[in-house]
């Protein structure tokens, strides 16, 4: 991830510097040439999958930018969208209880189920709401992941009341005293009045102290309005984006950074339970520039 | 949001090329703007970039045709260029031959189980005998899934929930599915088109021998839509794209990405998680959403069939003239009624999109104009040429007569003034400037949006 942007600005950088090594310190780069410069530089932003508006912000934020600094600059920025306060999900609160949103297809129950391996490694314990009470299977696929990680999956009826699922299973922690309480929910077209209210009758209804949206990392600028209509609509503490291994290009990381305001806690990789990583915001600015 | 600035830019773009000659500073405004528009829709850079230039070349070299301005020069060059690599009109699948072999291919989330029930049941409604087989094996309860739909749409449906192979799942029901109309084949998704998948979807393809290989693309997919698109290309040829989720606010810019490598069409698009939201693909509404300009072909097509032009006329006469009556506000209602629900209708508006106008007032206004129609159906006919008739036991009459309440009615009255009123205001107007044109442009009708 991300190999095709540090390429970018390696290539961008030396650019400019080349042009910059061709005239006397006095004289500035023909502004036709920084001009095309700058179209590159957009185009490379823009061809990594990050959003136009924040590809926008980021040129404007290097736009008065040198040489020698354009990088450090590039950096800066960067590290500014994607740094905001950290947050442990994974804190204790007897029990805990996190709730995963987002659009059909993003992965929130095979990331439910990494929440739940990483809980099990810590000798906690959990317990997984079946609040997708609408797809097709959607229940069974939980419960087959409950089974392989010998977790107690709380399951109703499909049409039943997600809001309820996600009740029970908090009950049911109480009562067994366990550490946290995941709830998957349905996947939710975000333009959809009725099926955000429905979302944020669970949320009143639980009161979850974590919301986190969960994005495909694949997607391109509707990423920015999912961000947007999931914050205003139900609210959300954090994202985790799945399916990092998929493309190189790693943009919607930077876009959903920049669009929430929150902080990015995980991202998921591959198909094994083990593949959900924490992000690391260092680790992640050192890789891409 | 960015979107709503893009697609105000790209009036303005257009705009500038009325003053009637193809300017070339405009053109190239125009461009610029498209480019920006198809990016932000998420088709590729590359592709956008080519788009664009040739349009520009295009707008500025060709002729202007005799009768065209040089907007509808230039936006017809922008529409036959984007229909060149997703096809002018909708394109079937061809279902002649027995068993008519569909098989479904993409990546992890982008709609694939959905899909296939939802074909299903597109097919079904159309008479075809069908089987529906699951060969993913790799998801938890995929077996499930598309057997929970089969059985919700009573199709047959084929799987073998304990089997790993995905090609020996085919070749045990191989018998049984020929004898089918339609068979269409669910499979597998990953994260990524790894060596595993390749080989899998490889296999799987050389046992089925499928006469059509849909591949199902997330609508919201970004930049990476162009390398799937090819991977999946070059290991089974795609045959066509199916673009998923298109109910939200994602543009599907991805589809036309993966139009252009694989060469293969668009044939449907999947608007809701319901089973019966799945339309076939109309080249021409899909890019005026891309362009975020509204499906303004669309409403002028329908608003064509929807009134004769001699109605029109007399009507527009009337109304001019400050004359208007019953009968005229009922073709009105009528002519809006035909172009479909209310909030379609001003989906298809460019701008009217934008206002997010929430859909329980359309709605509302929706309910209103039935009963609206209900009280003019129990009005005579001089009642409604000549609303000045209408009195105390007329009023009574009528609202018995239509069974609706009298507050409905001194609603119609109230609206059928409030209507009168402003076509005046505006007719006078438009009469001192003599430029009736100026209409066209002018506000919608009050209260009905």
């Amino acid at each position: 991830m991300f190999s095709k942007l540090k390429k970018t600005f390696s290539k961008i950088s030396s650019k400019v510097k080349k042009e910059a090594s061709k005239v006397n310190v006095i004289k500035q780069i023909e502004s036709s040439k920084l001009k095309k410069l700058s179209n590159d530089l957009e185009d490379e932003l823009l061809s990594n999958n990050i959003a136009y508006g924040v590809v926008n912000e980021i040129l404007d934020a290097v736009k008065n930018s040198n040489a020698k600094n354009l990088k450090l600059d590039l950096k800066n920025k960067l590290k500014e969208i994607l740094s905001s306060e950290k947050l442990n999900i994974l804190d204790t609160k007897n029990p805990t209880i996190i709730m995963l949103i987002g659009v059909n297809g993003a992965g929130k129950t095979t990331t439910l189920a990494k929440l739940a391996q990483k809980i099990k490694k810590t000798e906690k314990k959990c317990v997984m709401a079946a609040g997708d009470t609408f797809r097709a299977a959607a229940i069974e696929q939980l419960e087959q992941h409950g089974k392989n990680l010998d977790v107690k999956v709380i399951s109703h009826n499909y049409g039943s009341d997600s809001a309820a699922v996600a009740f029970d299973a908090v009950e049911h922690a109480k009562s067994k005293n366990l550490d946290y309480v995941l709830i998957d929910t349905a996947g939710r077209n975000h333009a959809n009045e009725d099926l955000m209210r429905e979302l944020a009758k669970v949320k009143r209804v639980v009161k979850p102290h974590y919301t986190i949206l969960v994005v495909d990392s694949l997607t391109g600028n509707d990423v920015v309005d999912q961000a947007k209509l999931f914050g205003e609509k139900i609210g959300i503490d954090g994202v985790i984006l799945t399916k990092i291994d998929a493309d190189e290009r790693g943009g919607a990381i930077i876009s959903v950074a920049h669009e929430s305001g929150k902080p990015i806690l995980f991202l998921g990789s591959g198909q094994g339970y083990n593949d959900l990583e924490e992000f690391d915001t260092d680790k992640i600015l050192n890789q891409i520039i | 949001m960015v979107l709503d600035r893009l697609s105000d830019s790209l009036k303005n773009a257009l705009k500038k090329l009325t003053s009637g000659k193809v300017d070339k500073d405009a053109v190239e405004a125009l461009g610029e703007e498209i480019k920006k528009a198809l990016i932000s829709a998420d088709v590729s850079i590359k592709l956008s970039r080519e788009i664009s230039e040739k349009i520009q070349k295009r707008a500025l070299k060709e002729k202007v045709a005799g009768g065209l301005t040089a907007k509808e020069h230039t936006l017809n060059i922008v529409y036959e260029e984007l229909t060149s690599l997703l096809g002018d009109k909708f394109e079937e699948i061809n279902t002649e031959t027995k068993p008519t072999k569909i098989m479904l291919v993409g990546l992890f989330g982008a709609g694939k189980t959905t899909t296939a029930g939802k074909l299903a049941k597109f097919y079904k409604k159309r008479g075809k005998k069908i089987a529906l087989i699951q060969t993913d094996t790799w998801r938890p309860a995929a077996y499930a899934q598309l057997k929970q739909l089969a059985d919700a749409l009573k199709i047959d449906f084929y799987g073998d929930p304990k089997e790993t192979d995905p090609s020996k799942i085919y070749k045990t029901f191989e018998k049984d599915l020929s004898t089918y109309e339609l068979v269409i084949i669910d499979t597998a998704g990953r994260d990524a088109l790894n060596s595993e998948l390749t080989d899998e979807i490889k296999s799987i393809d050389k046992s089925v021998n499928a006469q059509e290989k849909i591949l199902v693309l997330s609508g919201d997919i970004g930049q990476a839509a162009e390398k799937v698109a090819q991977n999946f290309h070059d290991n089974i040829g795609v045959t066509s794209v199916i673009i998923t989720k298109l109910d939200g606010t994602a543009k599907g810019g991805g589809s036309l990405s993966a139009a252009a490598v694989t060469n293969a069409r668009v044939k449907f698009i999947g608007i809701g998680e319901k089973l019966d939201a799945l339309e076939e693909f109309k080249p021409k509404n899909f890019v005026s959403r891309l362009l975020g300009m509204g499906d303004l072909e669309t409403l002028l097509e329908k608003a064509k069939d929807a009134i004769d032009s001699e109605t029109v006329e007399k009507t527009a006469k009337n109304i001019m003239r400050g004359e208007m009556s019953f009968n005229d506000l009922y073709q009105q209602m009528e002519a809006v009624k035909k172009m479909g629900p209310l909030g379609q209708v001003a989906n298809m508006i460019p701008g009217m999109s934008k206002m997010n106008i929430p859909k329980s007032a359309l709605n509302e206004q929706e309910e209103k104009m039935k009963v609206w129609k209900y009280l003019m159906d129990s009005m005579t006919n001089e009642e409604k040429d000549d609303p000045s008739l209408m009195n105390e036991s007329r009023i009574e009459r009528i609202t018995i007569g239509s069974g609706r309440s009298l507050d409905e009615m001194r609603d119609l009255i109230k609206q059928y003034k409030q209507m009168k009123k402003m076509m005046k205001t505006i007719s006078g107007q438009s009469r001192k400037m003599k430029r009736m044109q100026k209409l066209r442009g002018g506000k919608g009708l009050p209260g009905f949006f």
